[in-house]
């Protein structure tokens, strides 16, 4: 039990190598060569699919301004290209945490950017406010980020999660739907919409007769769907990730069971892959949020409109159709580029304050742009929309409400079989 | 005796003196604070999981059930009684001491069985803050904003002052009676008891210890994070993490925890930030390999030329 | 209300026979090499895949996937136990080793399943096992919940009869009982072992091709909650004997169920409630020998 410096010393050699190897990311000074914009995406995990595709449309962004010399810096008055540094957060938060910090510490990017979702966005927001950086957020929307003390926050994309169901209570209640059953997942993005939802329902004296909270990784509704059409719902509004809302549809179509309305909420920003994977006759007379590129802008005052842009993204080699989550990241890149072009200078707090400056006169193909006072996002709405089958076997997109967007009628109640 | 008791405890604090060193300087080398930070996080787990696996062979699988019950304890503290960082930090390791409590009887358990049920035990604690029901009490699936404290450097000098007092404690547990009284009772349980040592009043004690540490690792962690929702602390990664990271240190020293975890997380950031494409992949070859032809712990390099390890 | 009840218990019937499958593979494995496998759950997922790429590539019915799930576990099976098993055994603590091991060894499964099929959610066609809903006492459910739970009952049974009635068999549950005393009577420890370890995956690819209907869909992130819920699973039953694993499904099943059709949002807590409870009330399982010591 004798103890000898030299063990310790090799001991201590091990370790400081350790550190050492934590310090090889590489440490750039800002450089007029390049604008850096930093970002993560999630390789593996839950949030990985959703993840990606915001990626890749900040990646096509940055690939379109390249092809034209880079983005227009008003601060250098010079093109200068964009660059991306993005590292894989594997849907993990700690692992997120510490790699926020290498993009703002060593990278020292121009820009950051957040990964997908409230959950990956939320480890970035004190990082952010406490580097004095401003967090670009594109897809984390919950309300609890946003406030009047920190001014190193603003979200481009998406409204919080917690409106999304304005429209939909709207359009039950217009229905004439009475009696509606709510199944709704235990995380913010869900439970948001589900405490919304019934308290604009509740407004119309409606009760939901069912009202569940399942587990976040819940994927088996067989028993559940039966546990709810016992109650004899007219809607039945199932609010999910994409994973519980796959299951979910496939549940119902092999269970049997018929509801006049269903409504789920991935179907209508990842159209394709739930075509794809959870079959078009699952999806067919269902409802959800129709989001861009799915309705159309064709007046936008920056960057391309949404036929543009889908005819640019298959020009680009994509295999699928562009989804909801690659026009944010686009639409993120491009009102990137306008601040870049309109800020006197590269202060994080000026680009803030120009994007402010867009607020109410922009719009792109998410839809028109407009910030609140604490930088969340209160623009876009996204309308209720029904998957009506056709004759070539093909879904069509129906808007249904509201009326100065809608594009055709409800089929409700929904054919049986 | 006294002097018996300094030789003996002197290179236990020479270690705690060194890192306290490394990690009061490195952020004025390297500004990536976060890394830092979860590196000493993961120290301290890796340590506190030592304590317990190292010294009396049961692996808790749920061991980040400890650390995400110190997360809330805090959390609570400061959102519903408006209490001081302080009086929030020393309430982690208070209530994961007391699940440690309640989750007392798990130790009649042996082996795998005890593994398996401490992980559902922290299953259990997850699912049950996390449920929208707890909205209320916990902030359910919606997470908890502690912004009104939020002091990342403070936070940090305050993970400091964990790695060194838990690496005090395993200098303990690694020189003292007591310490090698649990040793015994790991190796032969019965004779233990037949040589008049209080067999399950000192498994409890260092299964309290252990819990104590991830508590306050967690308060620390959540004091430092600020905004988090519940999987944040409560992932199964988190436990996982500390296990690999002990075992390929070398569990039952006092070195072996701080090595592997400050080796393999520094290993892990490095493959993140250079290979992220492959980031998943490569890890998970790298650990392979690392149990193929280290099976016993990087400071089995040393033991097996003689080298008696601390 | 009645029917309801009844429902719920049919219906978690079939889906905790699925999971004796989904588990018996992990038990197997645990009972005869003392191994913490952490990585079954991506095992259950490469079936799960190996049935997807079946259906979407060459058009087949997604039951291949069981030959094909036992042919993998041959071609996988085999080199990986000669590579990793009898090293192990060596080591000084080889059932706390195998479980950093198998963790990278599930990073690595999980990495490549993203890079050679992308994350998200896969699903095998609705009607390819039937589109009827045979129902039983009344109670309706997809046909392919009754072909999941019929071959799960085949597999298990097949297990156990292979345990009990053949002369590989007793060896295998000679070494479960004690390793040393069965090297030391002349069984070939390594060859009994490795077909042990090979028939465990098969029994998780095989279950894997369900894995689409009765959870919806299959995706690569998956495999830790199926590891996780095995184990619960493994402990509720008893370790060794697969008729344990085949009622700790049940147990699992029908409580999943029940609570689900009436407190949906605690369901999730029910395998490890009972886990705790009855680890703490019986501790060799429903069906099993004694754990406890000191």
């Amino acid at each position: 039990m004798t103890f000898k410096g030299s063990r310790l010393t090799a001991a201590s050699a091990a370790f400081a190598l350790a550190a050492a190897i934590g310090t090889t990311g590489a440490s750039a000074q800002t450089a007029p060569s390049v604008i850096k914009i930093g970002t993560l995406y999630a390789g593996s995990g839950e949030f990985a699919v959703s993840s990606q595709a915001q990626y890749d449309g900040l990646k096509f962004w940055a690939k379109k301004v390249n092809k034209d010399g880079g983005v227009f810096v008003k601060a250098y008055n010079k093109k200068i290209p964009v660059k991306i540094v993005a590292y894989d957060d594997q849907s993990s938060t700690s692992t997120a945490t510490t790699l926020y910090n290498q993009l703002i510490t060593q990278d020292h990017v121009d820009l950051l950017v957040a990964d997908f979702g409230s959950v990956l966005t939320s480890v970035a927001v004190p990082l952010a406010k406490e580097h004095n950086q401003l967090l670009v957020d594109v897809t984390g929307s919950s309300a609890g980020f946003f406030s009047n003390d920190n001014k190193y926050l603003v979200d481009l994309s998406i409204p919080s999660s917690g409106v999304w169901p304005i429209p939909l209570a709207k359009h039950l209640i217009k229905q004439g739907v009475k009696k509606v059953a709510i199944v709704y997942g235990s995380n913010d993005f869900d439970s948001s919409q589900a405490d919304t939802l019934k308290s604009e329902l509740k407004k119309a004296g409606i009760t939901p007769v069912y009202d569940h909270a399942v587990p976040t990784n819940e994927t088996n509704y067989t028993v559940l769907l039966h546990a709810a059409a016992a109650t004899k719902p007219q809607a039945m509004v199932e609010l999910g990730y994409m994973s519980n809302d796959v299951a979910f549809l496939k549940s119902l179509k092999s269970s049997g069971l018929h509801f006049p309305m269903v409504f789920t909420i991935f179907p209508g920003q990842f159209k394709a892959l739930m075509e794809k994977n959870a079959g078009k006759d699952a999806l067919a007379y269902t409802y959800s949020y129709p989001a861009p590129p799915m309705i159309k802008y064709e007046q936008v005052s920056l960057g391309l409109n949404t036929d543009q842009f889908i005819k640019a993204w298959e020009a680009d080699g994509h295999k699928s159709a562009p989804n909801f989550v690659n026009t944010a990241g686009y639409s993120t890149g491009i009102l990137l580029a306008k601040a870049l072009s309109t800020a006197p200078d590269m202060k994080q707090l000026t680009i803030r304050s120009t994007l402010e400056g867009f607020s109410g006169n922009t719009s792109t193909l998410v839809g028109p742009f407009a910030l609140s006072q604490t930088g969340a996002q209160m623009g876009e709405r996204l309308p209720v929309a029904q998957f009506q089958p056709q004759k070539d076997g093909s879904l069509k997109t129906v808007v249904v409400y509201p009326d100065a967007m809608a594009t055709g009628k409800a089929i409700y109640p929904a054919p049986q079989g | 005796m006294l002097k018996s008791n300094w030789s003996r405890f002197w290179p236990g604090m020479l270690v705690a003196a060194l890192l306290a060193l490394v990690f009061s300087v490195a952020p004025m080398g390297y500004g990536n604070t976060s890394l830092l930070f979860m590196m000493m996080t993961f120290i301290v787990l890796a340590q506190g999981l030592n304590l317990l696996y190292g010294f009396t062979g049961y692996l808790p699988f749920g061991y980040v059930g400890f650390f995400g019950t110190g997360a809330y304890a805090a959390a609570l503290m400061v959102m519903k009684l408006h209490a001081p960082v302080w009086a929030a930090v020393l309430a982690g390791p208070l209530a994961s001491m007391a699940i440690a409590l309640v989750l007392g009887p798990l130790l009649r358990l042996s082996g795998a069985y005890f593994s398996i049920a401490n992980l559902a035990a922290s299953q259990i604690l997850f699912f049950v803050i996390s449920n929208p029901h707890m909205t209320g009490i916990t902030g359910g699936p919606y997470g908890v904003k502690l912004d009104r404290i939020f002091a990342p450097t403070a936070s940090y000098a305050a993970m400091i002052v964990l790695v060194v007092l838990t690496t005090l404690i395993a200098a303990y547990f690694r020189y003292s009676r007591f310490g090698q009284g649990l040793r015994a009772m790991a190796d032969d349980p019965v004779s233990a008891e037949m040589s008049a040592i209080p067999v399950v009043r000192m498994r409890l004690m260092a299964w309290l210890t252990s819990a104590a540490v991830a508590g306050l690792a967690g308060a620390i962690y959540a004091w430092n994070l600020s905004v988090f929702y519940p999987d944040a602390v409560f992932s199964l990664q988190i436990s996982i993490f500390a296990i690999v990271f002990a075992l390929f240190g070398g569990v039952g020293t006092v070195l072996g925890p701080i090595i592997g975890a400050g080796l393999l997380y520094a290993l892990y950031n490095a493959i993140g930030i250079s290979a992220p494409q492959y980031f998943q992949l490569i890890y998970g070859v790298l650990i392979v390999g690392l149990v193929m032809f280290l099976p016993e712990g990087i400071l089995s390099l040393l033991t097996r030329r003689g080298i008696n390890v601390f | 209300m009645t029917a309801l009840l009844e429902y719920a218990i049919v219906g978690g019937l079939l889906y905790g026979i699925f999971f004796g499958l989904v588990a018996v593979g992990l038990n197997l494995i645990f009972g005869v090499m003392r191994i913490i496998n952490l990585a079954h759950g991506e095992f259950v997922v490469l079936g799960g895949f190996g049935a997807y790429w079946l259906t979407s590539a060459f058009g087949l019915n997604p039951l291949w996937g069981v030959p094909l799930a036992a042919l993998g576990a041959v071609v996988i099976g085999f080199p990986l136990y000669y590579a990793i098993v009898p090293r192990l055994q060596r080591s000084r603590d080889p059932e706390m080793l195998s479980f950093i091991l198998f963790f990278g060894l599930a990073q690595v499964i999980e990495a490549l399943v993203t890079l050679g099929f992308g994350p998200d959610q896969r699903t095998l066609p609705s009607d390819a096992l039937g589109s009827g809903s045979p129902s039983v006492f009344g109670q309706a459910f997809p046909e392919s919940w009754w072909w999941a739970a019929g071959i799960s009952v085949v597999a298990i049974v097949g297990l156990w009869l292979y345990l009990t009635r053949t002369r590989l068999g007793f060896a295998t549950r000679a070494i479960m009982a004690n390793r040393d005393e069965a090297l030391a009577t002349g069984i070939s420890v390594d060859r009994v072992s490795s077909i042990a370890f090979i028939i465990g995956l098969a029994l998780a690819g095989a279950a894997g091709v369900f894995v689409p209907y009765l959870q919806g869909s299959v995706a690569p992130g998956i495999g830790n909650d199926l590891t996780t819920t095995s184990f619960a699973i493994l402990i509720i039953g008893s370790l060794g004997n697969p008729i344990g694993t085949l009622l700790g499904g049940l147990v699992f099943g029908v409580g999943s169920m029940l609570m689900q059709t009436f407190y949906a949002s605690w369901s999730n807590l029910v395998p490890y409630v009972l886990l705790v409870a009855i680890v703490l009330i019986r501790p060799q399982g429903l069906f099993g020998k004694s754990v406890r010591h000191a």
